[in-house]
């Protein structure tokens, strides 16, 4: 079975489109963001989230005016599958300090225990943290994300023997980063460790599709050293093509049943997977490759001889 | 199973030789060292893991985090400036003391900061004896003197003495804080230093989920009591033979520390303290006058002195049991009459008498402790996310498995093969390294078989393009696989590189998943690479093919 015999799309004639329409898409995330504000998890933010398992399918206004006694202005939501009678309570980060960091968590359970006694509590499950950590944490997601596009630019750069080929698939992976944190924060997730976590490995997985191209190209410029590099760039698109999608579609497929199928706590990682590998396949084709045809033609006009070098 | 092939390493050992057999007498001459290599390793491997998961009291061979067992994740920072300031007191102590002895007559002398402290209005007379005296007792490299007028003297730590207590303080607490959650009797608990700022320590329990209990113990201060020493002896039992076979009314048996040489010491001690912490007013390292020997120096407050008198004069001769957190540190024999000032001597390295000093002065912890982040997961919780995860797993693996077979045909059969190989390798690392494997773990197992699955999909595009050029099927394959060598290289490096900044996120769920990742990364390249390439070729042998499955 084949999906694809042999294509010959031109890819590359259609970047005038997609380029313009990616950058929109990125500018478009950062501002929704700056302006939106980011939801960061318990983790970066600092504070008390408390998950709550009751005996019986729990009222959340009653647990609201237990909460509101101990600390106003809680997130009360179900958690997971409501017949799993899962409540989350999550408290905004207070002066929290030293051995009072849990007193808010304990003032919720005992109070539930005392005032909402007809539906016991049958476990829970809290996370604290204080603000240095969650400052640190946050400047440290960032640093690292950073330092991963810079590492991955680096090893391209030394790999395909030219900055263009690091630059375009770092442009490329920045922009499914941006674009997949966008889409998350439209859609209200919180940003926690496990959503940097996907993102990095995002940084990853896209590279590794981009190096495949690229890989293809640099094996066709020896061998067709006549023809130009953006016929050579296009055609290796075509080449890996199916590859590209097959590797893309079974991934995709794999996640998103991670995303239906593994639980609450891994649905904002799942979820960041999901759109990331939908974008970075997409900016691997239509992104990463006129970057480099764009890049070389820059250098051909002070420098004839740059293609050589390649 | 008989019983000699109950050890993994006999068992696996006579498995490989059968292999080895079996590949010797049943497969080609180009083929066989790689079949039996193969196939031991991935026995080898298979064996680390199994059983997975524990059954009743046996526990299982991959060792679950946190956020999957259930159980509680602390990290607390620790105070290091209580440590500095509690030096630099002792420090402004021997500086008056000293002056004091030589008869120099100063203002004052006390602590700036920290980790500083200033001797002023020195008579003008003396400041060279005063200089002397500060410059013999504060050498470098741990202290700096200076003098930034006539007179005045400003005495201050070094930086890498700034660094040698704090980092001593912070293992001293670990010190202290693994003693105490022994006393909870949680199974393989973790207590270590945490994060780059080097004063943070994280503290894990599986398995507990009593926070409040958790923390009650960790946090206590410490339970010191000075008790009068009955007898001793190596061992619980000698000791309660020579007294009769049971513990007299009122005394107990209490462990030593076991510091002496290595050897256990048990101490038969009256139960009433002869004084407890709260009778000491502090307590300090000192030098001996007469053997210029570490001894440590300490002042009881008024009714402990009297208490200590009575006893002291009542005892001499006999051996009183510094008992701290339920366990014999010190037994010092009392040689006088002591009442409020006391001095403990003995063979004590400089060291050794500071950190006595420390245990009797603080009692517990050599500095405050800070809670920074708390993470308590309930254990149905953990269960839902095993169930949840693994289901996801499966699912992936089943589709794929489908997805393959019906894409390339009996080649898909191939990569199925390679995909377990690659599980069974993952699993093998993570048990023989004892890696932890977490919620974002599983999420790496999965991420890993689409990993898997793309360096399989790699290859059989490649062998397929190079078919339709008109290649044979075996030169498609060497050709095959020739070509995406650099290509699969090149990718691992990069996922490699990302992963490798995962693991700066420190302990915890997401270094589950970056482990997980960075050995499925391995194991694929192995597995889909060399596995499978074996497989086409032992396949593709035994009939000379002119069409192949893909």
């Amino acid at each position: 079975m084949e999906i694809l015999k042999n294509p010959h799309y031109d890819f590359l004639g259609k970047s005038k489109i997609f380029v313009p329409l990616s950058i929109l898409l990125t500018l478009g995330s950062l501002a929704y963001m700056t302006f939106h504000g980011i939801r960061y998890g318990v983790e970066f933010q600092g504070g008390t989230q408390v998950i709550v398992r009751f005996t019986n399918t729990p009222q959340i206004d009653r647990i609201r005016s237990v909460v509101d006694k101990t600390a106003r202005g809680a997130v009360i939501q179900t958690y997971d599958d409501p017949r799993k009678n899962q409540v989350l309570v999550r408290l905004p980060g207070g002066e929290g300090e030293g051995a009072e960091l849990s007193a808010q968590a304990q003032a919720i359970l005992a109070g539930l225990a005392r005032d909402y006694p007809e539906n016991p509590v049958k476990e829970s499950s809290t996370e604290i943290v204080g603000p240095i950590v969650g400052q640190e944490l946050r400047r440290k997601a960032v640093q690292l994300t950073m330092f991963g596009l810079l590492f991955q630019f680096i090893y391209i750069w030394f790999r395909f023997g030219g900055a263009a080929w690091g630059a375009a698939a770092t442009i490329a992976v920045f922009h499914d980063v941006i674009i997949t944190l966008g889409l998350l924060v439209l859609c209200g997730y919180e940003v926690t460790l496990n959503v940097i976590a996907a993102l990095l490995t995002l940084v990853g997985y896209s590279v590794n599709d981009t190096i495949v191209i690229f890989d293809r190209v640099r094996e066709n410029l020896r061998q067709r050293r006549k023809e130009p590099l953006d016929t050579i760039i296009n055609d290796s698109v075509n080449q890996t093509l199916s590859r590209t999608l097959i590797s893309s579609g079974t991934t995709f497929l794999t996640v998103l049943g991670l995303y239906l199928f593994g639980g609450e706590v891994l649905r904002g990682f799942a979820f960041a997977m999901v759109v990331g590998i939908v974008f970075g396949t997409y900016s691997t084709i239509y992104i990463a490759s006129p970057i480099v045809v764009w890049w070389q033609r820059l250098r051909k006009d002070r420098r004839p001889a740059a293609r050589a070098a390649l | 199973m008989p019983p000699a092939l109950q050890n993994p390493l006999t068992l696996w050992l006579v498995l490989s030789v059968a292999l080895a057999a079996a590949c010797y007498f049943g497969m080609r001459r180009e083929l066989r060292v790689r079949a039996t290599l193969y196939g031991s390793f991935l026995m080898a491997c298979f064996l680390a893991f199994w059983p997975p998961y524990g059954k009743g009291e046996e526990p299982g061979k991959i060792k679950l985090g946190l956020d999957l067992r259930g159980g509680i994740h602390l990290v607390l920072q620790v105070v290091t400036d209580d440590a500095l300031n509690a030096t630099i007191d002792d420090a402004v102590q021997t500086a008056r003391d000293q002056a004091t002895r030589k008869g120099i007559v100063f203002a004052s002398a006390q602590r700036v900061d920290a980790t500083t402290f200033a001797v002023e209005g020195v008579e003008p007379a003396r400041v060279k004896d005063m200089r002397d005296l500060l410059r013999d007792f504060f050498r470098s490299p741990e202290w700096d003197v200076r003098e930034p007028a006539e007179g005045r003297f400003l005495v201050k730590m070094t930086e890498a003495y700034i660094r040698q207590i704090k980092d001593r303080t912070v293992k001293e607490a670990i010190k202290t804080l693994e003693r105490r959650v022994n006393q909870l009797g949680v199974a393989d608990p973790v207590i270590t230093e945490h994060g780059s700022r080097g004063d943070q320590i994280l503290v894990q329990l599986p398995g507990v989920t009593d926070v409040e209990q958790a923390k009650r113990v960790i946090k206590t201060t410490a339970q010191l009591s000075l008790k009068l020493v009955e007898d001793s002896a190596p061992s619980r039992e000698a000791l309660l033979q020579a007294h009769g076979g049971k513990v007299p009314d009122n005394m107990e048996v209490v462990e030593g520390a076991g510091q002496t040489a290595g050897q256990p010491v048990y101490y038969l001690v009256r139960k009433e303290a002869v004084i407890t912490g709260r009778d000491l007013k502090n307590a300090r390292a000192g030098v001996d006058p007469q053997t210029n020997g570490p001894e440590v120096q300490f002042t009881l407050n008024p009714q402990g002195a009297e208490k200590f008198k009575r006893e002291t004069g009542r005892s001499i001769g006999r051996q009183l049991a510094i008992v701290l957190d339920g366990r014999v540190e010190s037994a010092p024999r009392i040689e006088s009459q002591i009442s409020d000032n006391g001095r403990i001597t003995g063979r004590y390295t400089a060291q050794e008498a500071d950190e006595l000093a420390k245990v009797l002065r603080a009692g517990a912890l050599p500095a405050t402790l800070k809670y920074l982040q708390e993470l308590t997961v309930g254990a149905s919780l953990g269960r839902d996310s095993i169930r949840a995860g693994v289901t996801a797993a499966l699912m992936g693996m089943a589709f794929l498995a489908v997805f393959m077979l019906a894409y390339y045909r009996l080649s898909g059969l191939n990569a199925i093969v390679a995909l377990t190989a690659n599980l069974v390798i993952l699993l093998g690392a993570m048990a023989y390294f004892g890696a932890t494997l977490t919620l974002p773990g599983i999420a790496g197992v999965i991420l890993t078989i689409g990993v898997g699955v793309d360096t399989n999909v790699l290859i059989f595009e490649r062998i397929r393009e190079e078919l339709r050029n008109g290649k044979t099927v075996r030169a498609a394959i060497s050709n095959g696989f020739e070509r995406v060598w650099i290509t699969i290289l090149d990718t691992h490096a990069t996922a490699l590189i990302a992963a490798a900044f995962l693991f700066q996120f420190g302990t915890g769920p997401v270094k589950g998943f970056a482990v997980t990742l960075v050995w499925g990364l391995i194991a694929n390249i192995f597995a889909s690479y060399f596995v499978s390439r074996f497989l086409f070729e032992w396949v593709l042998g035994r009939r000379q093919a002119a069409t192949l499955s893909i």
